[in-house]
């Protein structure tokens, strides 16, 4: 992936596995990470981010070489994991007549991963989000009852290929009006880890959703629904910030 | 050999039909009782307390302890052929001398158990008892007493009495929480546009303040100096320190940046000639 900055050409890093024999850089909008050999053993990761903070680890490895995926994960991890749900606030409404469907497709912001491979297990060695301006939280409900969500505003896409590189995932959201009036829909709240996500280059295409207004008993409900992709696209390791320090009894943690 | 120590025991009598054997197993089913009840206690721990809530697991754990303790005394009286009507009898009378005399004591076992009944906070809740001043982690409620820690590090105990009928406010029950200052501009400078400055500070720069409800801005009152704005975030429940200290700075330095003035006190004189 090129981008263009002034008068200079900036190639940013794909998704997908590499193997560290020694030193890697990885570019990313806003982000540098870099993997240095420090020993036959041991690897460090170093990683920066646009707000300056920085992350360093130690990776003792078994073998010679390192294997490591780069690849997009949910967007729920910055600035701390605190819900499973998203809030997707759609820039312009979707007028759906009665009794008629439509299928849009949405961008959908995303998160990246960093994940070691040993024995076809993916550990998280950390995650980022190349827009932290746009990692916000957002409440579905009132304040004791609500819902705590992850808030994007989002905008229309043409297709699966309008990907907004590093940024932004493309979702297919299908709505179904069963209802005798028309609807106009400003938003969709649901929990997004049921979502698989899937990249090629540095391209991002995540699970759709089916939204179903009907009628239950006396209420009017949207029901929401997960929908598989079937594409030949690399299944993103799934994932969300669920690390723990173990703490122990010598005090270290 | 040992036969004959057991009948030589059997046959010394203490008091009445009490023998030293009668004694010696007594004793061995109380130690018994106490190692078992320590070896439930220590496997719950180990095995299952893990996976229950906190408050729920002291519970249990208090309940097989003292459960194996109490079969264990009964197994005791039994075998030392004591009847427990007549201390039945007695004791009544005795609880009643006893209650009167220790009438805090039964009165905070018993709200701790309408605590643990009713639980109006669990372990690890951070609460605020208002009438007491006291804001903090709810440690554990005990038999007589609660424990909360403080902010500041030190644990208070509070009698569960007090506990159980003073006001509890709870800061961890709601999904969010609203976070609040006061901000004051001078009157020369434009409301609309502080407003806007402090609107887009706030959001880029406070990732845990929350999008949807949006901050809000009343103007509370035009005070001596300054037009008072009253600013209101919401934010994630767990995530206070991450607002409400923050966010004065973050005001000023929206101020600050647009070069809007936050008035020091100031008074206007006219002398009688103009």
């Amino acid at each position: 992936m090129k981008i263009m900055n002034d008068n200079s050409e900036t190639v940013f890093s794909n998704y997908g596995i590499y193997a560290l024999k020694d030193d890697l850089e990885l570019l990313l909008p806003n982000t540098s990470i870099k993997f240095h050999r420090i020993s036959d053993n041991a690897f460090s990761y170093f990683r920066k981010n646009s707000e300056g903070k920085i992350v360093e680890k130690i990776i003792p490895v078994q073998s010679n070489d390192l294997k490591i995926e780069l690849a997009p994960i949910r967007p729920l991890n910055h600035p701390a994991r605190r819900t499973s749900h998203i809030f997707l606030k759609f820039d312009k409404n979707i007028h759906l007549s009665a009794n008629s469907a439509a299928s849009i497709f949405v961008h959908c912001p995303i998160e990246i991963g960093i994940f070691l491979i040993h024995d076809s297990i993916h550990d998280s060695l950390d995650w980022i989000t190349c827009n932290p301006l746009n990692s916000r939280f957002g409440l579905y409900g009132s304040p004791d009852t609500g819902t705590l969500c992850k808030y994007a505003e989002v905008s229309s896409a043409i297709d699966y290929n309008d990907s907004n590189s590093y940024f932004e995932g493309v979702m297919q959201i299908v709505l179904e009006n069963t209802l005798s009036f028309s609807q106009s829909i400003s938003k969709v709240v649901f929990p997004i880890t049921d979502n698989i996500l899937y990249y090629e280059d540095s391209k991002t295409i995540i699970d759709g959703i089916k939204i179903t207004m009907k009628k239950r008993a006396a209420v009017n409900i949207a029901d929401v629904n997960t929908t598989s992709i079937e594409t030949d696209w690399s299944m993103s390791p799934t994932w969300e910030d669920k690390t723990a320090n173990t703490t122990m009894e010598m005090g270290l943690e | 050999m040992v036969i004959e120590i057991l009948q030589s025991l059997s046959e010394m009598q203490i008091v009445g039909e009490l023998t030293v054997l009668t004694l010696l197993i007594g004793g061995i089913i109380m130690v018994g009782g106490v190692i078992i009840a320590k070896i439930a206690k220590l496997l719950f721990h180990k095995y299952y307390a893990p996976s229950l809530p906190k408050d729920t697991a002291k519970n249990i754990s208090k309940l097989i302890y003292f459960g194996i303790l109490i079969i264990s005394f009964l197994g005791f009286t039994s075998s030392q052929g004591i009847d427990l009507s007549g201390i039945m009898v007695a004791g009544g009378i005795f609880a009643v001398v006893i209650g009167f005399a220790t009438q805090s004591v039964v009165s905070n076992l018993i709200s701790g158990l309408f605590l643990i009944v009713e639980k109006p906070a669990k372990h690890g809740d951070t609460i605020e008892l208002p009438d007491m001043g006291i804001t903090g982690t709810l440690l554990d409620i005990g038999t007589f007493s609660s424990k909360v820690r403080r902010f500041d590090g030190t644990v208070t105990r509070i009698p569960n009495e007090k506990f159980f009928t003073s006001n509890i406010r709870s800061l961890t029950l709601s999904t969010v929480r609203r976070a609040d200052v006061i901000v004051g501009i001078s009157y020369e400078s434009d409301i609309d546009n502080a407003i806007l400055v402090m609107k887009n500070e706030i959001l880029q720069t406070m990732p845990f303040v929350l999008q949807i409800p949006e901050p809000e801005f009343r103007i509370e009152e035009l005070g001596d100096s300054s037009v008072n704005i009253h600013v209101f975030v919401w934010h994630p429940r767990d995530d206070w320190s991450h607002a409400q200290p923050i966010l004065l700075t973050t005001l000023k330095r929206a101020l600050d940046k647009s070069g809007i003035d936050i008035p020091f006190p100031q008074r206007v004189i006219w002398t009688g000639k103009d």
